[in-house]
């Protein structure tokens, strides 16, 4: 019992001694050099101003709505990037799956000249040609 | 939300800690003043929505990111260094010294051995604090300088609450020993505190 209020004791003193060293360097903190302290009101004074630009830029409507969407996308800079980019390839995809154009390398490496796939005609007609044969086999 | 004016006088109230802070970690003026300017700016940009209550914890942590960014640049610039150059730094340091940065603003004792007395024990202190590891150092710095409780410290500090104890209380003991070794024992430093 006695070694656990000893011990308590001097759990106690060290605590104190800590805050003494703290309130020392704290009151130390407060002399530095009018240069520091300047540069320091330069800093200060940059953040201020960004903050004030950063208010006045985000909340477009007025309840602050879009403010929170970009501080959101600010903190999620990854799950933008990924959602951007699945929009870029998505679309990509969706845009190639609905052109039905022949590309260049399919004109080139066909049996067929390249004339052919320029008449107008002739694709209407290897599709009727195409049915006889099925309704034949 | 805070407002600017709130923001202000925040960091008018921490930035002069936070400065020495980052002196003590970083052992380099220049370097701790561009940190805590970063801290700031990073404050004020990325968090500008946030209430001023929980300001000192975000400014806390970006301050302590910050300061591992540093570190992290500095292992992979000395790594090159040593391999690109044998030759040492010299004493560039002390040359580059001005004399305006050791004049103290707001001492108002007019004796000048009062002064320079507190200003040697000062150095003893700060020494002791620098050459503490840095786990202890933080968290020293954070449980009694920032006045957070042990919860708050852990969880800046991203460990158990049991680790901060730990950490705190071998601060406390080779402090308090380096201390001892110069002079500075517990009662010199409860008259120096009552002092001021």
């Amino acid at each position: 019992m006695s070694i656990d209020n000893t011990n308590q004791q001097n759990i106690e003193q060290s605590e104190v001694q800590a805050r003494q060293i703290a309130g020392l360097l704290d009151a130390h903190a407060n002399r530095l050099s009018m240069r520091t302290l300047k540069q320091l009101e330069n800093g200060r004074a940059r953040a201020v101003k960004a903050h004030a630009q950063h208010l006045a830029g985000v909340n477009v409507n007025g309840d602050g709505t879009l403010g929170h969407m970009v501080s959101w996308a600010s903190h999620h800079r990854l799950v933008v990037t990924g959602l951007v980019l699945a929009t870029i390839i998505s679309s990509f995809v969706v845009l190639q799956s609905f052109n039905s154009e022949p590309s260049d390398a399919f004109l080139l490496s066909a049996d067929l000249p390249p004339e052919a796939f320029v008449d107008k005609g002739f694709e209407p007609s290897l599709n009727v040609q195409d049915n006889h044969m099925h309704k034949k086999t | 939300m805070a407002s600017s004016q709130e923001l202000s006088d925040f960091l008018r109230d921490v930035e002069r800690r936070a400065f020495k802070q980052t002196v003590y970690a970083v052992r380099d003026e220049h370097v701790a003043l561009d940190i805590v300017q970063d801290a700031m700016l990073k404050l004020a940009e990325k968090y500008a929505d946030k209430p001023v209550t929980e300001y000192p914890m975000l400014f806390q942590r970006i301050l302590q990111n910050t300061m591992k960014d540093f570190w992290r640049r500095q292992k992979v610039r000395n790594l090159w260094t040593t391999l690109l150059s044998s030759f040492g730094a010299g004493q560039d340091g002390e040359e580059d010294r001005d004399p305006l940065d050791s004049i103290d603003v707001g001492d108002e004792s007019a004796n000048p051995m009062v002064q320079l007395e507190r200003s040697q024990t000062m150095k003893i202190i700060e020494k002791a604090l620098e050459k503490l590891p840095a786990r202890q150092r933080e968290a020293f710095v954070l449980r009694y300088w920032e006045d957070m409780d042990v919860a708050e410290t852990a969880e800046m500090m991203g460990c158990s609450q049991g680790s901060v104890k730990t950490h705190c209380s071998r601060a406390l003991h080779t402090m308090a020993a380096l201390l001892e070794k110069q002079g500075l024992g517990s009662k010199v430093i409860a008259n120096l505190a009552v002092e001021l």
